[in-house]
């Protein structure tokens, strides 16, 4: 696993908003599940005393850290206070920070993640789904019932798409080590890059599902940084032009950034490029029968 | 949103940056009160929102004779189909060399990017392909107000010491007005200085409310009575309308209906844990489309719950077929209210979408 395991105690930021709350209850489910510690505190201003499905809600995220042994983060708070909240765990020293709120401004993700990275913690997301290690924790609002333990690495910007992955590969018996949603955002914290050297280190992953869409060249950044063997999908070959960001976005990004240059770009590399997501697991199936 | 030429010059102006003298005009008579001001010769472009106007004929050169003939020749065009119901009329600048600025949101290093370079002006995408060594890059760091002299020393390299300071303000802007791309092409110099000839300014989005910016221009009317749902909508020119949850997985329904030959009308993303009733609100949507012959529905439930989904498909009640993929959360429930009803359902998005091909073949 990578980020976490059983033994991570995790702190969720927004912890008795709707969301927070709700997924306080699954996370911690899946926690009794593996036999983890799950959500060990919750933290929304003001709140601090109450409790959420057994768990303490503190003020701060300081508060929480003195009384509690906590590895990582999970944020559920609204748009306007989400970058805040990224930075305010940095700053208490957590080092593993998963953002699941979405429409926060770019800007302030820029500065918070730019913020995090001199504190030396890393950030998923924002707007993901956060990561699930099956047998092992949960990070997130994945659906736990779709994964089954395995050794197959998965990296997506997506959310629901991630899942129709996993449960094509579970239902095809094909485990997976750790499920990671880096997030749909121009600026995310982790890209295919990071994730991709954790699962170089990480003795259980031997193959990789990259998940990538349309915009940008995170994908073919990722492919060319791992020795791993990885099967890729790419989705909005169909989508409608993006509206072009000036001739900046062209010179930076080379072409237009749309997803039949990514998936030549990456066949190029030598990288398989699957066209329905059904055919990823015969693709993994081949990756394993070419590197075993 | 895209910010119109006079409103992101306005922007520019108010953060010092200089701009050539211009008015905005909404008919061809309102230009004539300005004519003394604009001098012999000037400028008409229109105020349209889409990419390569020049080519397209929205910018037009007029004197003071024949300022006005030309305006309503202006307002009287459709550039790439748009009509023209805003003009720019602006001084016309002794040009003496164009510079290219822009200053982006680099998903690489996750922070600005500023690009400068002296081969700007019109042709700057080729120059970008050709000669790469002739752009500047320079990576912000965006806890920083300013931008730090040594970094546009590094930028401007030979060119005028006077562009220093429209780099550093454009970053401002950039900064202030939650820009996703600031950009001046061509910065020119001319006898009396620096000006920004052309001005770029994109807003973020997730922003817009900070910025005091009520309306997104960007989006049809139907994609805004969308967005008031929450929905992320988009419309296209086939037969075929498309629920999904999540952009990645609607996105790769679409691709998938291009893989098996068929044309998507619409696609709408209904996002995670709707209820029965925006569930109905993004049928009887994607429906009120007439183009629309069949509508599929790829939705995989994780915080949302399959029966809700079946409710709300059953109460929009609409006269096109429904073909229905449900899998997660409450599957089973769901499947049972729908097939009471005599929906086709099937297993995978594979099959939902062959189907619905082969049903607008």
């Amino acid at each position: 696993m990578i980020y976490g395991d059983r033994k991570t105690g995790i702190l969720v930021q927004g912890a008795t908003g709707k969301q927070g709350e709700f997924h306080i209850g699954l996370m911690n489910a899946y926690a009794q599940q593996v036999g983890g510690r799950g959500v060990v505190a919750g933290v929304t201003p003001g709140k601090g005393g109450q409790q959420v499905h057994g768990v303490p809600v503190f003020n701060t995220v300081k508060d929480a850290m003195k009384e509690h042994d906590i590895g990582a983060a999970v944020i559920f708070v609204p748009a306007g206070a989400a970058a805040d909240a990224i930075m305010e765990e940095a700053n208490a020293g957590i080092r593993t920070i998963v953002c699941i709120t979405e429409h926060i401004p770019v800007q302030d993700t820029m500065k918070a993640i730019a913020y995090a990275r001199m504190e030396g913690a890393s950030v998923i997301g924002p707007n993901c789904p956060g990561l699930l290690s099956p047998g092992e924790v949960k990070m997130g609002i994945m659906p736990a019932g779709l994964f089954s333990h395995g050794n197959v690495g998965v990296i997506s910007r997506s959310g629901t798409l991630t899942y129709e992955v996993v449960d094509e590969l579970t239902r095809a018996g094909i485990g997976q080590s750790t499920v990671v949603g880096i997030g749909g955002d121009p600026v995310i914290g982790q890209t295919f890059v990071d994730v991709l050297e954790r699962f170089e280190n990480d003795p259980q992953t031997k193959a990789v599902v990259l998940i990538g869409e349309v915009g940008g060249n995170l994908e073919e950044e990722g492919a060319k940084s791992t020795d791993l063997p990885i099967v890729s999908y790419i989705a909005g070959v169909s989508a409608p032009p993006d509206k072009r960001m000036g001739h900046a976005g062209a010179i930076v990004e080379g072409g237009e950034g749309d997803a039949r240059s990514k998936i030549a770009r990456l066949k190029k590399h030598g990288v398989p490029v699957a066209s329905r997501v059904s055919e990823i697991p015969d693709m993994v199936r081949e990756l394993f029968r070419c590197h075993c | 949103m895209k910010l119109r030429e006079y409103e992101a010059k306005n922007v520019l102006r108010e953060a010092g940056i200089p701009v050539p003298a211009g008015f905005l005009i909404r008919s061809a008579d309102e230009l004539t009160p300005h004519l003394g001001a604009l001098g012999t010769a000037f400028v008409l472009k229109a105020q349209v929102d889409v990419g390569g106007r020049g080519k397209a004929g929205g910018i037009l050169m007029a004197g003071k004779a024949d300022g006005t003939k030309v305006a309503k020749e202006l307002f009287g065009k459709l550039i790439k189909g748009l009509p023209v119901k805003e003009v720019l009329a602006e001084q016309k600048l002794d040009i003496q060399h164009e510079y290219y600025l822009s200053i982006m949101v680099d998903r690489s290093s996750k922070q600005p990017l500023i690009l400068f370079t002296e081969a700007g002006g019109v042709e700057i995408e080729i120059t970008a392909r050709e000669h790469p060594e002739l752009i500047k890059k320079v990576v912000a760091n965006p806890l920083m107000k300013d931008l730090p002299p040594f970094m546009i020393r590094e930028l401007i390299g030979k060119a005028p010491k006077e562009i220093g300071p429209v780099i550093n303000r454009l970053y401002k802007i950039f900064i202030e007005k939650d820009a996703l791309l600031a950009e001046i092409n061509p910065l020119v110099t001319t006898p009396n200085g620096v000006f920004a000839a052309d001005a770029k300014i994109i807003v973020d989005d997730n922003a817009l409310g900070r910025q005091g910016i009520t309306m997104n221009r960007d989006l049809s009317e139907r994609e805004r009575e969308a967005e008031k749902h929450g929905f992320s909508y988009v419309e296209l020119d086939g037969a075929i309308g498309v629920i999904g949850n999540g952009a990645g997985l609607t996105m790769a329904t679409l691709d998938l209906i291009e893989y098996y030959g068929g044309k998507a009308a619409n696609f709408l993303d209904v996002g995670g844990g709707a209820e029965s009733e925006r569930v109905m609100n993004a049928v009887r949507l994607v429906a009120s489309v007439p183009s629309v012959k069949v509508i599929v529905v790829n939705l995989l439930g994780g915080i949302t719950k399959c029966d809700e989904v079946a409710k709300g498909i059953i109460a929009a009640g609409i006269s096109q077929k429904v073909i229905v993929r449900l899998a997660g959360t409450n599957e089973a429930e769901g499947r049972k209210l729908l097939s009471e009803k005599g929906y086709e359902m099937l297993d995978t998005m594979d099959l939902v979408v062959k189907k619905a091909v082969q049903v607008t073949a």
